[in-house]
């Protein structure tokens, strides 16, 4: 029976059990779906609640005369009345306004202070004008200062501060207004500018952009939530009820039944994202705060209205508005016409999003699955998972607090909180196929190595047999057996957290603006400390074989011979192949080469150094040494290749370079696997670095290798004599190296 | 040149061990250097007190764990370099093995009938002649979360036999249970046996294995220390019924008669027993 079939065979009997599990139903399907719409009618009704009872609440405002207890009746009465001439922005559940029929104003005795009454809280508030006001004529010459004295702590007093802030403004509004139009001129004097803002976000933009702030959070909680039961169940949760053991002595590899398990998890997190997103949305779309967060004009709602009008002839003839700004207005109201008419956001881009959605789902699911695996019990899981869910909450917290985030640098590649960036970069429709590229295929990769975890872990005895000693075995030196090469887990698992180490350092040494021997240090440091340095400690911890794992023997001659014939022909054949991809897809030009400029200035030796011997020994021991020896362990030669090169690809931090470094990194893997031996792809990637060197000093060496008709013209491919010539050597180098594999074990 | 006896060995377990690391750093032998063969209708007992090392001897016969030497061959499959073969050819059974809770009988046994990688066909006749012979029919499509300990234990039989594994490893598989149920273990046990499959059966009820069994290995302390048919073990020991000769095989006998008396001397030294609240 085909592994296909047999993963197939266990995912569909578990995803028919988790499915005839009524809490997994009620977590998947009712919680979305009666949640939100639950959740927004309970935040409206308490709002609606709240608003209310401010409205029949009674307010105590203490003054110290009659004339102030006069003059604020009728300050409270005008602010009523204006509040009644302009429409109100907005719901009314939303506003609360202070009337003046529900403030009884206390005239105080000079006896008692006005503070006192105040802070003992017999008053809500008490309000002290000098000079002392004049009901009579409340618009006179002089002016005031109002003291409100208020108490902090009491949440009565501070809605009576709030209110009485802005009706004093809107007083003096008043009294400003008044006094203006006795002087000469009138009220036109008043607003010299009055502004008219038009937004280019089409109305179903604008409803994005607030998806945009919860959305990507919400999602990745709820992939996580969607994951998190099963996870548990189908590890913990089997071993419990004992069925783990029947499962584990059936003739199904563990990678098989991690597999088909793996699968109903991805199922369970993607049906519960896609679900949460379908309610989401719609929630969005009929409640009525999604109106007013989307209306196009909100808040200035009346103002700018009034001002349109006066733009198109309609209104007062002082301002001279000529005709652009007309066809501004008649572009924005077109795009509103035509808001209207679309269909709604879900069915446009909610697709994209649950598309990127998927690598994080795997993720997701890859790391609980490998967590869960450790677990003996349900409970034990429960625990395990705690930090888990907070590893995955706090970043996803922290990028959606900070709107101004850009998926660029070392934030491309931290799991998590790339995916949530990305997310709302696809809400707010700025789409950056590099970045989208990278933060996918990272999270990938990572995703792959939590899954290879879990297969390790799942069928390991001390995880299956409660009392074959703790797991601890797995991780302690002393409890580990000599191995020839690690274990796929170990390999991928390794090289996953060396990637936003690595990525980190080499943007850290992009951003870096210093001479060429500061960068050189730096780009030394991040070969030596974070490739080869890690590897080989880790080696030494899992008491691997070194000469096994690197891959340190010496190769038959043939294989140098192909090793060199390899290297002088790879750059410009790797040339030809970046031609004809930059013929089909464009590379994008962002003076990346011009920053990392300064690396080639300086003594040559030391250019060489570190940019062809350093890379050659360092790169080399962790892709085809560590990685593939690991890899080699259950994948067959071709397939670690491919593995190999496309996670080599990966660390080359620029996405138009992934699919040639990908190839020549399968090239490396494929001499390093045939000839039992590293030193033949040492070989090819110390000449594919230095070369192009070379030619920068040489320039004779850049003709003969064709570089600078590359550089002149890097996306129309030239198949020249030497080209051919050159692919006739590089031929020659692939059948010689590929013609005898010799046993790597 | 071909032996014969060799030829049919079903299960041959050669200088088996196991060594845990315990938690004080040291090593613990759980077995040390076990071996011996079972044949086509053999039923084999494996006998030995607890924490003998009897169901890691098992574990690692069903490769369900590594052991740290030596090697199992079932029905000529290596089980540590053909761990699918030789796993496609057991069938194993505890009495603490669980169904899951949310499928039915019948789903279950299908489950198990195409992981093996049977036909889909093959499956679903052995399905209802299991239903037939072990009487599963009446609870086939209920859930398995719902089903009595017998029933389930039924449903466990039928799940061992789903692929007619020639080899049949069962731990302890009656412990636990009611009168009946264990009637229709031991039946199934003795039937399978006649049908000519190699059974390993580890038991602490000596009575079952002494007329079941047709062989026995005794373990103590990871070895194994007696190994015949019973006419075998009762001329080694000296003794007639199978738990006398396992006493003594295990060396047990002197110390328990022994410390009878110094234990009852110790409990008169320590004073009256006082009970509180009187």
């Amino acid at each position: 029976m085909s592994r296909y079939r047999r993963i197939w065979v266990v995912y569909r009997k578990e995803l028919v059990e988790t499915l005839r599990d009524k809490r997994t139903l009620a977590a998947m399907i009712l919680v979305p779906i009666v949640l939100y719409p639950v959740l927004m009618v309970i935040i409206v009704e308490a709002l609606r609640a709240e608003t209310g009872r401010r409205q029949a609440e009674r307010y105590s405002i203490a003054v110290p005369t009659e004339e102030h207890r006069q003059w604020l009746t009728g300050v409270l009465k005008r602010a009523v009345a204006d509040e009644r001439g302009s429409a109100a922005a907005g719901p009314e559940f939303l506003s609360a306004t202070l009337r003046a029929d529900q403030v009884d104003i206390d005239v105080v005795d000079a006896a008692r202070s006005l503070w006192d009454m105040v802070a003992d809280q017999a008053v809500h508030a008490a309000v002290l004008c000098d000079p002392p006001p004049n009901p009579a004529d409340p618009v006179d010459a002089t002016n005031r200062i109002v003291q409100i004295i208020h108490c902090e702590t009491n949440p009565r007093s501070e809605f009576v501060y709030g209110q009485l802030g802005a009706i004093m403004a809107q007083e003096s509004d008043r009294i400003v207004r008044e006094r203006v139009s006795r002087m000469p001129g009138g009220a036109a004097n008043l607003t010299p500018i009055l502004t008219n803002a038009l937004s280019t976000s089409s109305p179903e933009q604008q409803f994005a952009r607030i998806l945009a702030m919860v959305v990507p959070f919400l999602l990745v909680i709820m992939t996580v939530t969607g994951a998190l039961y099963p996870a548990i169940d189908l590890t913990a949760g089997e071993r419990e009820r004992g069925t783990l053991e029947t499962l584990a002595v059936s003739p199904v590899p563990t990678a098989q039944i991690v597999a088909g398990k793996f699968g109903v998890i991805v199922t369970i997190a993607m049906f519960s994202t896609s679900l949460n997103l379908g309610s989401m949305t719609a929630m969005f779309h009929f409640s009525k705060l999604a109106q007013l967060a989307a209306s196009p004009r909100s808040a200035l709602e009346s103002d700018g209205r009034h001002v349109e009008q006066i733009i198109l002839g309609r209104g007062g003839q002082q301002y001279d508005s000529g005709s652009p700004q007309r066809e501004n207005i008649e572009r924005r109201r077109k795009l509103e016409e035509e808001g209207s008419k679309k269909a709604g956001f879900l069915t446009t881009a909610a697709p994209v999003v649950l598309l990127a959605m998927l690598p994080f789902a795997v993720l997701a699911s890859g790391v609980m699955l490998a967590t869960c695996c450790f677990a003996r019990t349900f409970k034990e899981a429960q625990n395990y998972m705690m930090p888990v869910m907070l590893a995955f909450m706090i970043p996803s917290m922290i990028v959606s607090y900070m709107p101004t985030t850009r998926l660029e640098g070392l934030l491309l590649v931290i799991p998590v909180a790339n995916i949530v960036v990305l997310i709302r970069d696809l809400f707010l429709g700025n789409h950056n196929a590099h970045a989208m590229g990278i933060c996918l295929l990272s999270t990938c990769f990572y995703a792959a190595a939590a899954m290879s975890v879990a297969a390790r872990v799942y069928g390991h005895e001390a995880v299956l047999f409660s009392d074959v000693g703790s797991y601890k075995t797995l991780l302690r030196r002393r409890f580990m057996k000599p191995r020839p090469a690690p274990s796929p887990a170990a390999a991928l698992l390794g090289v996953a957290l060396l990637f936003p180490v690595y990525f980190y350092w080499q943007s850290y040494l992009i951003d870096l603006e210093a001479g060429g021997a500061r960068m050189r240090l730096v780009l030394a440091g991040s070969q030596v400390f974070v490739l080869a340095l890690p590897v080989v400690l880790l080696c030494w911890y899992l008491k691997l074989g070194m000469r096994s794992t690197f891959s340190l023997r010496m190769p038959r001659s043939s294989a140098l011979l192909a090793a060199l014939l390899l290297g002088v022909s790879i750059v410009p054949v790797a040339n030809l192949l970046r031609q004809i991809q930059y013929a089909w897809i464009p590379p994008v030009m962002d003076g990346f080469e011009a920053q990392a400029e300064p690396l080639l200035t300086g003594p040559f030796a030391s250019v060489l150094v570190v940019l062809a011997v350093l890379p050659a020994i360092c790169e080399e021991l962790l892709f085809r040494g560590f990685l593939l020896s690991g890899l080699r362990q259950k994948l067959s030669g071709l397939s670690a290749a491919v593995v190999v090169g496309l996670i080599f690809g990966l660390f080359h931090l620029r996405v138009e370079q992934i699919p040639v470094h990908s190839l020549i990194g399968m090239l490396l893997a494929l001499a390093c696997y045939k000839s039992g031996s590293i030193l033949p792809a040492m070989v090819v990637h110390l000449l594919n670095n230095a070369l192009p060197l070379v030619a920068t000093r040489v320039p004779s060496m850049s003709r003969v290798l064709g570089l600078d008709r590359f550089a002149a013209d890097p996306s129309t491919p030239s198949f020249s004599f030497p080209t051919a010539a050159y692919l006739a050597v590089f031929l020659i180098g692939l059948v010689l190296i590929a013609r005898r594999p010799r046993n790597s074990t | 040149m071909v032996n014969e006896s060799v030829d049919r060995v079903m299960i041959e377990v050669i200088g088996l061990t196991k060594v845990f690391p315990a938690p004080d750093g040291g090593e613990k032998r759980a077995v040390d250097d076990l071996s011996f063969h079972v044949t086509p209708g053999e039923i084999y007992g494996l006998l030995g007190p607890n924490g003998a090392g009897k169901t890691t001897s098992l574990r690692m016969i069903s490769g369900l764990i590594t052991p740290t030497a030596g090697s199992v061959i079932l029905a000529g499959h290596d089980v540590a370099r053909e761990r699918e073969s030789a796993k496609r050819c057991l069938g194993y059974l505890t009495a603490s093995t669980g169904l899951y809770q949310r499928l039915s009988p019948r789903e279950l046994l299908r489950y198990f009938g195409e992981l093996m990688g049977l036909d889909r066909r093959l499956v679903e006749r052995r399905i209802a002649l299991l239903i037939d012979w072990l009487d599963i029919g009446d609870f086939a499509d209920l859930r398995c979360g719902g089903l009595s300990t017998g029933q389930k234990q039924r449903t466990n039989i039928a799940r061992a036999l789903m692929g007619d594994p020639p080899i049949l490893v069962m731990d302890e598989p009656t412990l636990g249970l009611d009168v009946l149920t264990n009637r229709i273990v031991l039946d199934f046990i003795r039937a399978e046996g006649a049908r000519g499959k190699a059974i390993i059966l580890s038991t602490h009820y000596l009575d079952e294995a002494e007329t079941l069994c047709h062989r026995f290995g005794l373990i103590h302390q990871g070895r194994l220390v007696g190994e015949g048919d019973l006419a075998a073990l009762r001329a080694a020991s000296g003794r007639t019924r199978l738990s006398e000769v396992f006493l003594s095989l295990c060396g047990h006998e002197q110390h328990v008669l022994q410390a009878a008396p110094e234990l009852s001397a110790s409990w008169r030294a320590a004073g009256p027993t006082k009970r509180s609240g009187a």
